[in-house]
């Protein structure tokens, strides 16, 4: 897994977009009742299925995690 | 318990996982109480094979040992086996028996070898359901042989303390009919110990039925009554 590699990348990259923020112009604060798509209230970004977690992970190099729920994903007590 | 709202286990998880959900059960809603409702977490392989699963909710500290550990073996895995898939299956079953025994003092064999699989629905090898074909098959975990006999009395109790102290603890019959205790975790090494690196689809059914309890449904949400005017029985309710 050369991902862990490239974290390295990912995170220059990062520093580099932050530090661009913060040369630039304040960023946009959330609401609150604006949609956290991809995030459903979480701190982990989901794709929008299963098949496309795997396509990302092979591209990425990376493991693929799938949560299987029942009820509602965004109670908190389940997630 | 909202573990995945932690941004440590954000972090993490998005640095080596790509991440979805599905929705595999239903639950009831009986006038305003919402009945049943559980989850489970799958590490896998980009090619959808199970490494390791987390039954049931979890703290974000539990989520992040079962996630760095997953990371861990893998590497390990990988680096053992090279491009040898038999070998890096056998080593993550292996890996699995061996958290039963130091975490619960339960001993199992891995299942380092899977006999051939039916190609097709017509194979020879094609087990018929006589039921009809279930959503997900229910997997047999391998048999606990019983405690790890290298330990003393006082160690195995200690870890047996910690299967009591752990979600989802319950009573499980080794080969000999010896009960010992065993939470969620705990089933999960047992079960990934024969089952680890088979397809998620296979898995799923033995994970939500076995170990969480719940039963696996394609139906949206049960609603015990949806027309507070219309009786259970279907007639309509007359003002009293």
């Amino acid at each position: 897994m050369n991902h862990f590699g490239r974290g390295l990348a990912v995170v220059v990259a990062t520093g580099l977009c932050l530090g661009g923020l913060a040369a630039g112009e304040p960023p946009k604060v959330p609401t609150g009742k604006e949609p956290t798509c991809g995030e459903y209230g979480t701190s982990v970004h989901f794709e929008d299925s299963p098949a496309d977690a795997a396509r990302q992970a092979k591209k990425g190099e990376k493991l693929v995690m799938v949560l299987h729920v029942s009820g509602h994903f965004e109670d908190p007590r389940f997630t | 318990m909202n573990a995945l709202a932690n941004p440590e286990v954000g972090k993490f998880v998005n640095e080596h996982f790509s991440s979805s959900f599905q929705k595999v059960a239903t639950f009831k809603i009986v006038g305003n109480a919402k009945q049943g409702g559980n989850v489970a977490t799958y590490f896998c392989a980009p090619d959808g094979r199970v490494l390791h699963t987390i039954a049931g909710p979890v703290d974000a500290a539990a989520f992040l040992v079962e996630a760095k550990w997953v990371v861990e073996t893998t590497r390990k895995a990988m680096k053992e086996a090279g491009s040898d898939g038999g070998k890096f299956k056998a080593y993550f079953r292996t890996a699995h028996a061996q958290r039963l025994r130091d975490e619960f003092g339960l001993t199992v064999d891995a299942v380092t070898f899977d006999p051939p699989e039916a190609q097709d629905e017509k194979d020879a090898l094609t087990y018929r359901d006589p039921s009809g074909q279930p959503l997900a098959p229910r997997l047999p975990p391998p048999p606990l042989n019983g405690p790890d006999v290298s330990l003393a009395k006082k160690e195995l109790d200690r870890r047996q303390l910690n299967a009591a102290n752990s979600p989802g603890a319950g009573g499980v019959a080794d080969a000999k009919g010896r009960r010992w205790v065993l939470p969620n975790q705990g089933k999960v090494h047992q079960i990934l110990a024969g089952h680890a690196m088979v397809k998620i689809e296979r898995v799923y059914g033995t994970v939500f039925e076995n170990i969480l309890g719940e039963k696996i449904s394609t139906k949206p949400v049960e609603v015990d009554r949806p027309f507070s005017w219309v009786e259970k029985d279907g007639n309509r309710r007359v003002a009293k």
